[in-house]
């Protein structure tokens, strides 16, 4: 529960949110909007058209030194040295029990040099975390979350509304950036960064530009909105779009008592890359076999599922939902649950909703096929 | 925002138009505008008998569930079953289309503890 004591934090775009009536709610000590047309309408713009999404609270670690690479291979899930110089990579860092602190994206800027990005909510906790296993290393970690703001450009016109602000090289050069990889642009004047990557399952970018220019730049943004029809997006969207996706939130789908096994995120588990901080625990979780992991569905009842709500076969508790909500371009509701490995693609099973017990189904992840490509 | 005066509200955001020993209950379009967009609605069975105060159903937005409550006592007489296919019609209109249940008032003077549209009007303001 929010402290009613502690002042919400505003990002710099907050006075733009509130021009454009936006609801705005706290979320994870910020005041964001949550809404500005309606929650379907904004859902529907992104899956065809653009929208743009204040995420300013997302935090910035840069990570550079001689020993970077070394430090995030111990720090972190995957496999640093599969990435690049201009690539992305979607990681995790687990705690000593192998519960996940937090996910997070490693875009590394040169050969000793990184740029991550982390969870709002969890911004203090990782930053401290990294900050105290990096003592051992030879790197430098500084926590930039302050000096970035962040705006998600999502949607199939996304490309197009991005290359309206962009100088004529630099929107050539994100024409030709291949998705999660990262390039250096220049945005209202200000060295910036660009990403090809997304929380939608649509085409999309996300930028990193210097606090200053962030109003300027979400203006510029909209001002294309006749011709592309690109509209502000809160985070009631935001969060349907990702469940479609079933793309995890932290917080609703993993935390610090889930890990990545469990998560479904395996495939960017490398417990064969040596040693890092959990890999003991996961290695011997795979051998011992997962016990419960984060599975997609969808109701046959009808009802809205929502976090916590209890999982039942039979009559005997099988997990919860994890995430849950209307689904709106898949269609019904649904979305996913932490469940025992018992149920497999296709089993029914019931979702308890306020005392009464409403059949859904385990279906193939994810309940919307991405368009990132 | 609309607050027909003929009608009696609650501090729950629920109306009730009474009409001799009968009365329909809605929602009122101050409640609808903070759900947000609504995808859900659940609403009981004609033949149910409630207090005042009690819940009869639930309302559901993108973002969150509330309980719809009982203005006065009664029983249900008719459900609105054209907003279980159609939660969202009831943003255009909460007041005639989008009423939820008639009920059968069990004492017609329960209403009269209820506030006026003017009252409030004052209440949301607050």
């Amino acid at each position: 529960m929010t402290d009613t004591k502690t002042e919400n934090r505003k990002t710099p775009l907050y006075d733009a949110h509130v021009a454009l009536k936006a609801k705005m709610i706290p979320f994870g000590g910020w005041v964001m909007p949550v809404s500005y047309e309606g929650v379907l309408a904004e859902h529907k713009t992104v899956r065809e058209a653009c929208g743009i999404f204040d995420v300013s609270h997302m935090g910035e670690v840069r990570c550079k030194g001689p020993d970077a690479v070394k430090f995030l291979q111990w720090l972190t899930i995957n496999d640093i040295n599969k990435l690049k110089i201009g690539g992305g990579q979607y990681s995790a860092i687990l705690n000593n029990q192998a519960g996940m602190i937090d996910d997070l994206i490693i875009y590394r800027l040169a050969e000793d040099e990184f740029f991550i990005c982390i969870n709002a909510s969890n911004r203090d906790k990782d930053f401290s975390w990294i900050k105290e296993k990096s003592k051992e290393f030879n790197v430098t970690v500084t926590n930039e979350s302050d000096d970035w703001a962040q705006i998600a450009i999502q949607g199939p016109k996304s490309t197009d509304v991005l290359a309206a602000v962009l100088s004529a090289s630099d929107a050539n050069a994100m024409r030709a950036l291949p998705y999660t990889n990262i390039m250096t642009a220049t945005i209202s004047g200000k060295p910036s960064l660009l990403a090809r990557t997304g929380y939608t399952g649509e085409m999309g970018y996300e930028i990193y530009i210097p606090k200053a220019v962030a109003h300027n730049t979400w203006m510029a943004l909209l001002e294309h909105s006749p011709k592309f029809g690109v509209k502000p997006i809160g985070l009631g969207a935001r969060d349907t779009l990702r469940l479609e996706a079933c793309y995890l939130l932290y917080g609703n789908d993993m935390n610090d008592h889930v890990t990545p096994l469990e998560a479904g995120i395996s495939w960017a588990t490398k417990i064969d890359k040596g040693d890092f901080i959990g890999r003991d625990l996961l290695a011997k979780q795979k051998s011992a076999g997962v016990k419960r992991q984060i599975q997609a569905f969808k109701m046959m009842d009808d009802g809205i599922p929502r976090h916590g709500m209890k999982v039942f076969v039979g009559d005997s508790e099988a997990g919860e939902v994890t995430s849950g909500s209307v689904l709106p371009t898949v269609g019904g509701s649904g979305g996913m649950a932490l469940v025992s490995t018992s149920l497999k693609e296709g089993d029914e099973f019931f979702v308890d909703i306020r005392g009464a017990k409403k059949r859904a189904k385990i279906v193939k992840r994810p309940l919307y096929a991405a368009r990132t490509k | 925002m609309d607050f027909p005066k003929n009608f009696k509200y609650t501090k729950d955001h629920e109306w009730i138009d009474v009409q001799g020993n009968s009365g329909t209950v809605g929602v009122t379009a101050y409640a609808v505008e903070q759900l947000g967009d609504i995808v859900h609605i659940d609403l009981p069975e004609a033949g149910k008998t409630y207090k005042a105060g009690d819940s009869f159903g639930t309302i559901e937005s993108t973002k969150t569930v509330s309980d719809l409550y009982m203005p006065v006592a009664g029983k249900v007489t008719a459900v609105n079953s054209a907003l279980k296919s159609a939660p969202e019609s009831l943003q255009a209109d909460s007041y005639k289309n989008g009423w939820l249940v008639k009920i059968e008032m069990a004492s017609a003077a329960d209403a009269a503890k209820l506030l006026d549209a003017a009252a409030y009007e004052a209440f949301i303001k607050e």
